[in-house]
């Protein structure tokens, strides 16, 4: 007897060491965690502000978007910031102001006059405003693994009838309990007795905050102890308002794609684009509701149950004596009150891929998503919405069946800033990206390149140099023959050097590749930015190796901003979660090929869009509208591209299929297409004709490259580098009044 | 039975709350606010924030002073004060969103290649100036920006 007494006083004291070890452990997981670990805070990624000054072409139509994309709320008279009013051209706008990089965008309420596309007046009561911009949009976010998403918010700016709701509804004893409720417990387990099974928690707001911040959800007896002794050490250590505050930062909401909603203020936004601080009654009492089930009441998929759910709140609200009979029954007459602009955040996968990548260079996953970093790019969303458009329009008319994919990347010409990108047909589905990952052949897209690399050696050659378009055979080191052909299987004998690019004749450029020697083209490739591997083999200057649409794109920027390399940026600036600077992509160029021979080849390449193979984009632009650009075809029309710039925007566009298979479209029936017909409506600056120190120009008659005169047969004004003017003249003397040609035009004003 | 078994547990919860004597602070809730060294809050009640309008840094960023006429001219003003402060990337921001309003700004690029010039950047001063003479009109605009060439 008095052994077995004793073998249980051992057990007792190995249970008892047992136990305080197990709550030591658990005491030290709480305390060593809940003040640091809990704020994870993804990094938000922000579209480039719309800056508004008088004389900025917009359409009403985009500014309208903006505004819609922003969630500005449309009322005949704001008051508040974030709304707008419009009629037409005229708007009201009071804007919400923003913290920038540096700089702070005060609150404003302006008079927004647009005539003709173009902002006339910007108006703040009796004075004009000068420049303006918008709070930016947030177009993603780079989470956690577990997806989750939070905007902080301080218990003092919780509204107070929301707490009510909480008390009301979750934990009625909340300031007088110890971290666990008898009667809540007793009343769950009830409830469980009832149904045969676990049904109901029973849990006080300390527990609900112990279970999401450090247990698994399964519910289990164990998983129920460990709670109600961590709900214990928790209330011990900290006191009821800081376990408040962090429950109202911490509860789940909702889910939104990948996105997992956490806190009321990240909700408040959420579900009606309005701070937490300016929620009503009957908002307040919906995200109270929804605690119990996020999914099974989400307001946008189940608007009726979550309006009775809604009203159960109010209810409970009146019975606790929170609010008034009469201040519910009004609560419950209003609609549920739900944003209404459409979603942009996160639907734009192809251009946030750019720019995680781009942080990836310098930033590991773990900081981006947790630090709260803000994150500026270049993004433009009336850029991207245009771009999107066209894309669908034009693949949907070249082929109906949905086989074919298209992807585009647009820049802007003076900063090489990725403004908009479109990584599939499908333009908002985050799958393969297209614009960045898919390597093809690049066709003639490469034969500016063969191109600069003559006009490099102004002592040899000028866009008036004689060529020969021959055909030829050459064997290589592998012993293969190599045999290239025109795609219209002609020789065109001989031609001026601008007619082979114009013209794109194979024969003329390969040719002319292997006489300047197959290295110095590929070099040249690479002085334009083309930074992956480029095959040095004669193929190459018919656009031989692979390259995606973000290489082509960086190739053509250069030869776009006259000769001035600059990397292809879509981070404009970095600001740690206290508003600091951390870092900015600053615009830089890089001087690497001539001014003056990228001159040359800017007017080759206009004289491609006004009388060679891109001549289709005119089907699209007027034609006072100056561009320049080239198409690129590969065997079998596997690949069809367009690449061109006007005065403001470089876009490089590609339209093939995912199995490699042909197309059936050359460069010019299909992705000149979706080019002409995004850069006609989102391009507004045409190319300006800008000749650097250095250059003159000439008249040449085009049939035999001989300088001639004004008005002579088949003159032509050409640009050249100083002292490589052909030496040979036609004996035709220069007659006035005759129609000047395109270029000539361009020295009008 | 088993609430007997608890008692010495809830017992020891009591004992670890007596020595948790060590104020702890409020989860960390990044408002904008500087990050300065403070005293752990041991108060229950939580501070007050300052308005919804996070504030950017540790002084409150200028607005763009009102004085001058036209969108870039106020942009140039702020930059010329950024540069004159020894603050050259906050200058050259100025100069690109200015650039971005308006491109084809000689006085834009002289403008960043002087702050380039400044900030000891002479590699980068010769390639802005070099882009700027692509847009100068008047001889003094032309000059200024050859200036940098040599």
């Amino acid at each position: 007897m008095k052994k077995t007494r004793n073998l249980l006083f051992k057990l007792s004291l190995v249970c008892l060491v047992v136990g305080i070890a197990y709550l030591v452990y658990l005491d030290a997981r709480i305390t060593s965690t809940f003040t640091d670990k809990m704020w994870e805070l993804p990094a938000k990624v922000y579209a480039r502000p719309l800056e508004l000054f008088a004389g900025v072409e917009l359409r009403p139509d985009d500014l309208a978007y903006e505004l819609e994309i922003l969630g500005y709320r449309k009322v005949g008279h704001p008051r508040s910031p974030g709304q707008v009013a419009r009629n037409h051209g005229r708007f009201e706008i009071h804007t919400r102001g923003f913290d920038f990089p540096g700089e702070r965008e005060p609150v404003r309420h302006v008079s927004l006059n647009i005539v003709n596309d173009r902002v006339q007046s910007i108006r703040e009561g009796n004075s004009t405003v000068d420049l303006m911009r918008l709070d930016p949009a947030q177009i993603g976010g780079i989470y956690p693994m577990h997806g989750e998403d939070r905007v902080l918010v301080r218990l003092g700016d919780v509204p107070e009838t929301l707490l009510d709701g909480l008390f009301a509804v979750e934990d009625q004893r909340f300031y007088q309990h110890w971290g666990f409720s008898l009667t809540g417990i007793a009343r769950a387990a009830m409830s469980n007795v009832m149904s045969g099974r676990v049904v109901a928690g029973g849990s006080t707001i300390t527990q609900q905050l112990v279970k999401n911040y450090y247990l698994t959800p399964e519910r289990t007896i164990v998983r129920k102890l460990n709670e109600l002794l961590m709900a214990v050490l928790l209330e011990i250590h900290y006191d009821k308002e800081q376990i408040l505050e962090s429950y109202i930062n911490e509860v789940y909401l909702g889910q939104s794609g990948p996105r997992a909603i956490h806190g009321f203020a990240l909700a408040a936004r959420h579900y009606f684009d309005t701070p937490l601080d300016q929620l009503g009654l009957h908002q307040q009492a919906l995200l109270v509701g929804m605690i119990k089930g996020p999914s099974l009441y989400n307001p946008q998929r189940h608007p009726q149950r979550a309006t009775e759910r809604r009203n159960v709140v109010l209810d409970a609200m009146v019975a606790q004596g929170a609010i008034s009979a009469e201040q519910a029954s009004v609560a419950k007459a209003m609609p549920l009150g739900l944003n209404a602009a459409p979603r942009i955040r996160d639907t734009f996968p192809a251009y946030l891929d750019l720019v995680r990548r781009q942080l990836r260079l310098e930033y590991r996953e773990e900081d981006l998503a947790t630090l709260g970093l803000s994150i500026f790019t270049a993004f433009d969303p009336v850029l991207q919405r245009q771009l999107e458009n066209s894309t669908t329009t034009v693949l949907a008319q070249l082929d109906k069946g949905g086989e074919l994919q298209g992807a585009s990347v647009v820049t802007s010409v003076d900063s090489g800033e990725v403004v908009a990108l479109v990584g599939g047909r499908k333009v908002s589905y985050a799958g393969f990206n297209r614009a960045l990952d898919a390597t093809r052949p690049a066709g003639s897209l490469l034969k500016p390149a063969v191109y600069l690399t003559a006009l490099e050696r102004p002592t040899h050659y000028s866009l008036a140099t004689v060529i020969a378009d021959a055909e030829f055979r050459i064997s290589q080191p592998n012993g293969e023959i190599w045999e290239p052909r025109n795609f219209d299987r002609q020789a065109h004998g001989n031609i001026l050097l601008y007619q082979g690019l114009v013209n794109s004749y194979n024969l003329a450029t390969a040719q002319l590749g292997l006489d300047l020697g197959v290295d110095a083209v590929v070099d040249t490739l690479k002085r334009l930015g083309i930074t992956g591997h480029v095959p040095a083999v004669p193929a190459v200057t018919l656009g031989a190796g692979a390259y995606s649409p973000l290489d082509i794109a960086a190739m053509y920027q250069t030869i776009a901003a006259g000769g001035f390399r600059t990397p292809l940026r879509s981070i404009r600036d970095i600001v740690d979660a206290r508003g600091e600077p951390l870092h900015r992509y600053p615009l830089e160029y890089d001087r690497t090929v001539s001014l003056q021979a990228v001159n040359l080849l800017q007017y080759a390449l206009q004289s491609v869009v006004r009388d060679g193979t891109g001549r289709g984009v005119y089907n699209y632009l007027p034609a006072s509208f100056e561009v320049a650009g080239k198409t690129g075809t590969t065997n079998d029309g596997r690949d069809s591209w367009f690449a061109g710039f006007s005065g403001d925007l470089l876009t490089v566009s590609w339209i093939g299929r995912d199995d490699n298979g042909g197309t059936g479209l050359t460069g010019s029936s299909g992705a000149l297409k979706l080019w002409g017909h995004f850069m006609a409506r989102a391009s507004r600056r045409p190319l300006a004709y800008r000749m650097p120190d250095g250059m003159e120009t000439e008249w040449i008659d085009s049939s035999n490259g001989y300088v001639t005169g004004e008005g002579c047969p088949d003159a032509r004004l050409m640009p050249f580098i100083s002292g490589s003017q052909p030496r040979q003249r036609t004996n035709c003397s220069p007659r006035r009044g005759t129609i000047s040609d395109w270029f000539q035009s361009l020295f009008r004003d | 039975m088993r609430l007997f078994l608890y008692l010495p547990l809830l017992g020891l919860l009591a004992l670890l709350g007596a020595c948790a004597g060590s104020p702890y602070s409020l989860p960390r809730i990044e408002t904008g606010q500087p990050e300065v060294e403070q005293p752990p809050v041991v108060t229950p009640t939580p501070t007050p924030e300052p308005g919804a309008q996070p504030s950017p840094g540790p002084t409150p960023a200028p607005e763009l002073p009102d004085t001058t006429t036209s969108a870039h001219d106020r942009l140039l003003a702020a930059a010329e004060a950024a540069r004159d402060r020894g603050q050259y990337d906050q200058a050259l921001a100025y100069l690109e969103r200015a650039q971005r309003i308006d491109p084809d700004n000689a006085d834009i690029y002289l403008d960043m290649a002087e702050t380039h010039a400044a900030a000891g950047r002479l590699g980068q001063a010769r390639t802005m100036a070099e882009r700027g003479l692509l847009y100068c009109s008047s001889t003094r605009q032309c000059n200024a920006l050859r200036a940098y060439l040599d």
